[in-house]
């Protein structure tokens, strides 16, 4: 049986680099490149870098 | 002959659980008056290790500098002669612990009983003892269980790792403004290369 076909589109965390845990996840289409973009982060209250985490980190 | 009718009438005059207990146990023997003189500190006997069942391993929730077998004032107290057993403690024998003749409790109403008629120094050395008692309070103070002093506090975990959560958080923002200049000057993303790990 052939396998299912990926999905076009991904869901991805982007995380705070204010290092406080706080993250946002989106939906981007697989074959684009990484997302980042300045959002507000509620903790330190300020807009902050937020960068797409790669999946799997934990084990790499 | 009238100091013996006074003894007599003393003797009478004591409840007969105490009566029973002097019988048992002659004060001229047992009694915490006559027993070996508590060794001070620092006198030539220093024993090493005060052994004692209370104080086992396993308690692992001490204070933290209590030393589990070193010399206090107050254990020194309960240290007895090994040739007459002290029905109050207990003791060592073939390399086991046997309990005490007179548990705790009824250590405690017989030192109360013996309280009442003035007698209590005729009892051998007891953990109930106004002695004992007013030794280790002037040893210890105020680490009196629940008040907190001489406690350790494990805390939540939250509690216990946000010192150094913060102090990462302080660092991020202190190189924040730099990151995001680097951010922008590489094409917002585009040439980036350190993207973070997903942890969970």
């Amino acid at each position: 049986m052939a396998k299912k076909a990926k999905s076009r589109t991904i869901a991805v965390r982007l995380i705070s680099m204010a290092m406080t845990g706080y993250y946002r996840t989106l939906i981007r289409p697989r074959a684009h490149r990484p997302l980042s973009m300045m959002k507000y982060d509620p903790v330190v209250k300020k807009q902050v870098l937020f960068l797409e985490a790669t999946k799997g980190g934990k084990n790499k | 002959m009238q100091i013996s009718q006074q003894v007599t009438t003393l003797v009478d005059n004591l409840p007969k659980r105490l009566v029973n207990f002097f019988a048992r146990y002659p004060p001229q023997i047992h009694s915490a008056a006559v027993r070996r003189p508590a060794p001070a500190k620092d006198q030539d006997y220093t024993p090493k290790k005060v052994e004692s069942p209370y104080t086992p391993d396993r308690d692992a929730k001490g204070a933290p500098g209590e030393k589990k077998f070193g010399w206090t004032p107050s254990r020194a107290l309960l240290v007895t002669s090994e040739k007459v057993r002290n029905p109050f403690l207990p003791h060592k024998r073939y390399g086991k612990w046997e309990a005490p003749k007179y548990g705790l409790r009824q250590q405690a109403d017989l030192m109360k009983l013996a309280i009442k008629y003035n007698v209590d120094a005729l009892l051998p050395p007891s953990r109930k003892s106004i002695e004992f008692k007013q030794t280790r309070r002037a040893e210890r103070g105020l680490q009196v269980k629940g008040t907190g002093v001489g406690h350790k506090v494990k805390g939540h975990k939250w509690e216990r790792t946000m010192e150094s959560r913060l102090e990462e958080r302080r660092k991020a923002m202190e190189g924040m403004p730099e990151m995001v200049r680097m951010w922008k000057q590489r094409g917002h993303g585009r040439g980036w290369r350190q993207w973070p790990k997903r942890s969970s």
